[in-house]
């Protein structure tokens, strides 16, 4: 990472920080989270629900909603757990950056903390949007077979460059986007903590709480669009 | 930027097993929960449907008996009515009828009296013009004579209007 290296080697360390590990470590933690809160949510539930059931009743029937609005009542059935685990799994890294044990990324803090937002790695959002990329023409070669490749030749087959370049740009500009917003939130959030500790960096910290969640679900949203591009029943 | 494959393949990875584990613990019963709940939900407004369609018939029913019960007391009441109003009028002719008898017989009774105090008077006239009569002439008369002459009196007098 940008400076990460240099804070690492100025810290003694580079055992954790060469390859990225702590990013590793907060994410199993972000999915021991989760698991977690499946768990407690999922024990002894109640049709009429209360506490932390309705909380993540509200969030998983909020989203397969919309869902369904967008990929309709057939298709959102097979798509929703891969769609609701990219939103659950970016919104979790995203916030665990906000706890102040989890260290930020900046000049000087960059090697305090070993839990970094696993998102604020280009890395980690890359296997995202591959994940994206592959799911997306999986998908579309299971529901179209071989036919699925056509649509790579439209509307003109001299199309066919353009349509490739757009394929590679979509997993890049989400893996970009992701990791930029939160990388980004980090580095400031970092560098005022570094200059003021006190105060100063709460309302960036407030600004973090929306961008991560908008970040969360605009990286579902677009995975959801090119899912339902690809799986679309057109012709 | 080091871009690190170690880290992107462990993430790889790491998203699938986390994809898997919240499917099973997360997705699949909280979905199938969901499902039941809007389900019950269905079941119980197509019950609350159905017992108001119920209680909509049994209401109905329940007017009409009670249209029923209403008419058929009216057509008691109207029997009864007219039963009263034909005992009446029942009571009335015989009252005349038995009043008109009465009227009859009293007309009878008292034609009957009549002929009778008539014809006693008449015995009586004769008897005291006899009396008279012989008082007049100076002499007694016998009881035969009398009873004699009264009897021819009496027939003489008894053609005459009285």
């Amino acid at each position: 990472m940008f400076g990460s290296a240099e804070a690492a080697q100025a810290h003694g360390g580079g055992l954790i920080s060469d390859w990225g590990g702590m990013y590793l470590t907060t994410a199993w933690g972000v999915m021991a989270l989760l698991v977690l809160i499946a768990v407690l949510a999922t024990r002894n539930m109640q049709k009429v629900p209360s506490g932390l059931q309705n909380v993540v009743e509200f969030l998983i029937e909020g989203m397969y909603n919309f869902l369904e609005g967008m990929l309709g009542p057939e298709r959102v059935k097979k798509y929703f757990p891969l769609l609701m685990t990219f939103f659950l799994f970016i919104l979790a890294s995203n916030y665990i950056g906000l706890l102040p044990w989890v260290g930020h990324e900046g000049p000087e803090a960059g090697g305090i903390g070993k839990y970094i937002p696993p998102t604020a790695n280009l890395s980690v959002t890359a296997a995202l949007a591959i994940i994206v990329f592959m799911s997306n023409h999986i998908f579309g070669l299971l529901t179209h077979g071989l036919g699925y490749f056509k649509h790579f030749f439209s509307p003109m087959w001299w199309m066919l460059p353009l349509n490739l370049i757009e394929e590679v740009v979509r997993p890049v500009s989400l893996a970009m986007r992701l990791y930029g917003n939160i990388f980004g939130h980090e580095l400031v959030v970092g560098s005022l903590l570094a200059m003021v500790p006190y105060f100063v960096p709460v309302p960036i910290q407030l600004l973090g709480v929306l961008t991560g969640a908008i970040q969360a679900f605009v990286f579902t949203l677009l995975a959801t669009t090119y899912i339902a591009g690809a799986t679309e029943k057109h012709h | 930027m080091d871009f690190n494959i170690k880290l992107m393949a462990w993430s790889f990875v790491n998203f699938l097993a986390l994809l898997y584990i919240l499917n099973k613990l997360l997705y699949k019963p909280m979905l199938q929960m969901l499902d039941d709940r809007k389900r019950t939900i269905a079941e119980s407004f197509q019950q609350a449907e159905s017992a108001r369609q119920e209680a909509d018939r049994i209401k109905g029913q329940y007017q009409g008996q009670l249209a029923e019960a209403k008419k058929e007391a009216q057509e008691i009441i109207e029997r009864a009515t007219k039963m009263g109003e034909e005992m009446r009028e029942d009571i009335v002719k015989n009252a005349k009828v038995e009043a008109d008898r009465a009227i009859k017989q009293a007309h009878t009774e008292i034609t009957r009296e009549k002929n009778q105090a008539v014809a006693a008077l008449r015995q009586e006239v004769a008897t005291l013009a006899v009396l008279a009569a012989g008082k007049v002439v100076g002499k007694s008369i016998s009881v035969q004579d009398h009873e004699k002459m009264v009897k021819e009196f009496v027939d003489e007098v008894g053609d005459l209007p009285c």
